[in-house]
């Protein structure tokens, strides 16, 4: 009698197991998604990054999806979540996605899609990575290079002010050696004239 | 002879003064000064405890009476630059009186007025991240260059005609003030004992410094307005706010100037040194400059208000009709119109007469300063509600102690240091007797340097 109810405990838990793993892959994502690749152009060009969408169940392309990718990124000490662009699946349930990406090395993507007849979207995390030396990527297309004015030109002008004072610093210099010179026969004290400026002394 | 002896000991003692003797009253306005000092210094220790929040400023409106402060010192840091420089590169002879005090307010006011671009820092400890992490495209960087540059400039040309009388005070103070004060003299006056190859290497040094700091100050606060100029803001978006800031900086430095002079004047007794013609020159360039800034104001605002685009006309409402309208208005009656008046009438034309215009203009150029930060601000980037900004007690307690340092800091020069340039207005003099075409007064008459040779 005890052997029979501890198989129909061990049964019960086994059946409750089973139903509840099954409810479980019913509640997932009944869409499978999957990175068909990502490419990008060299000196921090646009990048496209392919994901696929097929029917969890069957197999088969999920078309017409709106598709939104997003991507966790950092800029002043702010993190946040960037959009990054949206589009819709094709007949093969491919959907290409632009962007600018700011960085290179890895990225994990969120992929938001919305199929039709659904009203809220579900959401799968995929990983790219964004090939790259610098780690920075982002290149300001504003501006107009005008040849020689640049940087260096301010750099220069600063060093050449910058030595004009020095030059004006060894005459002082100067002035303590002719002065160091003309204590040795007079003493310290200066006579009178040394105060009456260059009318006196022919400057 | 024999009067022009006495007239030289004269003015050595007249300079001599101020270092040898102090009054009961010199105490006072020092510890009056320290006391506001102190108070700014407890309310920036609250700003530095709790942070920007205990300011008026916040995300929109994120500057205020400090960065209105360091523009306005920026600004009169120029008296000591148009007032010495450009006059002695000139040859105005009249200007040797004044050249000294000048160009300290050009130094002490550069340093109060980067003083406040420090306290405006929420974060303080991170100051020399703008040198570490700073991009040599951003006009921060070319402002920070800028203005320590000028300021070791500044204090290079204030120190080299300076090295005669420094020599001066050397010899002629030995044994009747402290020992340290000699000690800095002997320092500072580099050995100077007036030789030949002194003169020349000194002449050469002052006219190399004169040279140079003139494009140095222009510069100076061309890059300031540029910090505005190349931020998108609607009110800033000016092609002239360099040589707008530039006017605006040498008309409150000359006024500043004025009033420095006439205070120094009253409390040191140099009238014999300072005159009525003194005040009247410098009046007549603030008058001057009072009508280029009009002309500033009426080109700027013309234009801009003659099309008038959507940011514009938020702005001019809040600048001619509605909450800044009464700081727009007595800046440009009150600190343009009225000073141009008293000095321009003949019978305001007097001491007084330019001194109330100087204190009419430095006002109005900090209320300037004021509208030109703040209302910048105020003028939305997206549809959303204008800010409002109102000063907390921690600014103003803070602002106070910056004008209590300024003045505390030309206070304590005048203690030290020679207050007028000995040898050069003994230089003025001699040039008046040695031509005879420049001789102006009659055979014995007692020699007036501070009227003599003027143009």
């Amino acid at each position: 009698m005890k052997s029979v109810l501890v198989k129909v405990v061990v049964a019960s838990m086994a059946i409750g197991m089973a139903v509840f793993a099954l409810a479980g892959t019913a509640g997932a994502s009944h869409v499978k998604v999957e990175v068909l690749g990502s490419s990008q152009d060299p000196g921090g060009g646009p990048a496209a990054v392919q994901v696929r969408l097929r029917s969890a169940d069957e197999g088969l392309p999920v078309a017409n999806a709106t598709v939104t990718l997003y991507a966790d990124e950092s800029f002043g000490g702010v993190t946040g979540r960037v959009e990054l662009g949206q589009t819709l699946s094709d007949q093969d349930g491919v959907a290409t996605v632009r962007f600018h990406p700011l960085s290179a090395g890895d990225h994990q993507i969120r992929v938001e899609y919305r199929t039709s007849g659904e009203s809220q979207p579900e959401a799968a995390t995929i990983s790219i990575t964004m090939p790259g030396i610098t780690s920075q990527l982002y290149q300001s297309s504003a501006g107009i290079q005008i040849p020689g004015l640049n940087v260096w030109l301010l750099m220069a002008l600063v060093a050449t002010v910058w030595v004009i004072l020095l030059s004006v610093a060894l005459r002082v210099v100067a002035i303590a050696h002719d002065g160091e010179a003309a204590e040795a026969p007079r003493g310290r004290r200066a006579d009178a004239s040394a105060y009456q400026g260059g009318a006196t002394t022919g400057r | 002879m024999e009067e022009v002896r006495t007239w030289r000991e004269r003015l050595e003692r007249t300079a001599l003064a101020p270092v040898t003797k102090t009054s009961r009253g010199y105490y006072v306005w020092v510890a009056f000064l320290l006391a506001v000092i102190g108070w700014g210094a407890y309310a920036y220790s609250r700003q530095l405890r709790d942070g920007l929040i205990v300011t008026g400023m916040r995300d929109r409106i994120s500057w205020g009476l400090y960065i209105t402060t360091f523009v306005f010192f920026i600004g009169i840091s120029h008296a000591g630059t148009l007032i010495s420089a450009i006059l002695r590169v000139s040859h105005a002879r009249w200007r040797t009186p004044i050249t000294r005090m000048a160009e300290f307010i050009t130094v002490v006011a550069l340093v109060c007025g980067a003083i406040f671009v420090i306290i405006d820092l929420g974060r303080p400890d991170r100051v020399l991240n703008v040198i570490r992490y700073g991009r040599w495209q951003s006009p921060i960087i070319w402002d920070v260059l800028a203005i320590t540059t000028y300021l070791t400039a500044s204090i290079a040309y204030l120190f080299l005609p300076m090295i005669p009388d420094l020599a001066l005070f050397r010899d002629r103070l030995a044994g009747r003030v402290s020992g340290w004060r000699i000690w800095l003299y002997d320092l500072l006056s580099v050995r100077w004992q007036g030789t030949r190859a002194q003169w020349r290497s000194i002449g050469a040094a002052i006219t190399t410094a004169m040279i140079l700091i003139i494009p140095i100050a222009v510069s100076v606060h061309t890059v300031v307005s540029w910090i505005f100029a190349m931020t998108l803001r609607e009110p800033w978006n000016s092609t002239i706010f360099g040589a707008f800031f530039v006017a605006g900086a040498i008309f409150s430095g000359v006024a500043t100037l004025i009033i420095v002079m006439a205070v120094l004047r009253k409390v040191y007794h140099l009238e014999e040194y300072i005159t009525e013609k003194h005040f009247v020159y410098l009046g007549y360039l603030l008058a001057a400059l009072a009508l280029i800034m009009m002309y500033g104001n009426i080109s700027e605002y013309l234009t801009t208000g003659y099309k008038l685009e959507e940011g514009a006309e938020f702005h001019f409402r809040q600048l001619f009709l509605e909450q800044f309208a009464g700081f727009y208005w007595f800046y440009f009656i009150g600190g343009l119109v009225v000073p141009g008046l008293l000095i321009l009438l003949p019978w305001t034309r007097n001491i007084w007469g330019v001194v109330l215009a100087s204190v009419l203009v430095v006002a109005a150029m900090w209320i300037e300063r004021y509208f030109i930060v703040v209302s910048g601000f105020r003028v939305p980037l997206m549809p959303y509600e204008p800010s409002t900004y109102a000063p907390t007690w921690v600014e103003l307690s803070v602002m106070a102690a910056g004008f209590a340092l300024f003045a505390l800091l030309i206070t304590l020069f005048v203690k030290v240091f020679p207050i007028i340039a000995i040898w050069e207005v003994a230089e003025d003099q001699e040039s008046v007797e040695v031509a005879p075409a420049a001789r102006r007064f009659a055979p014995g008459a007692t020699p007036e340097p501070a009227e003599g040779g003027g143009r």
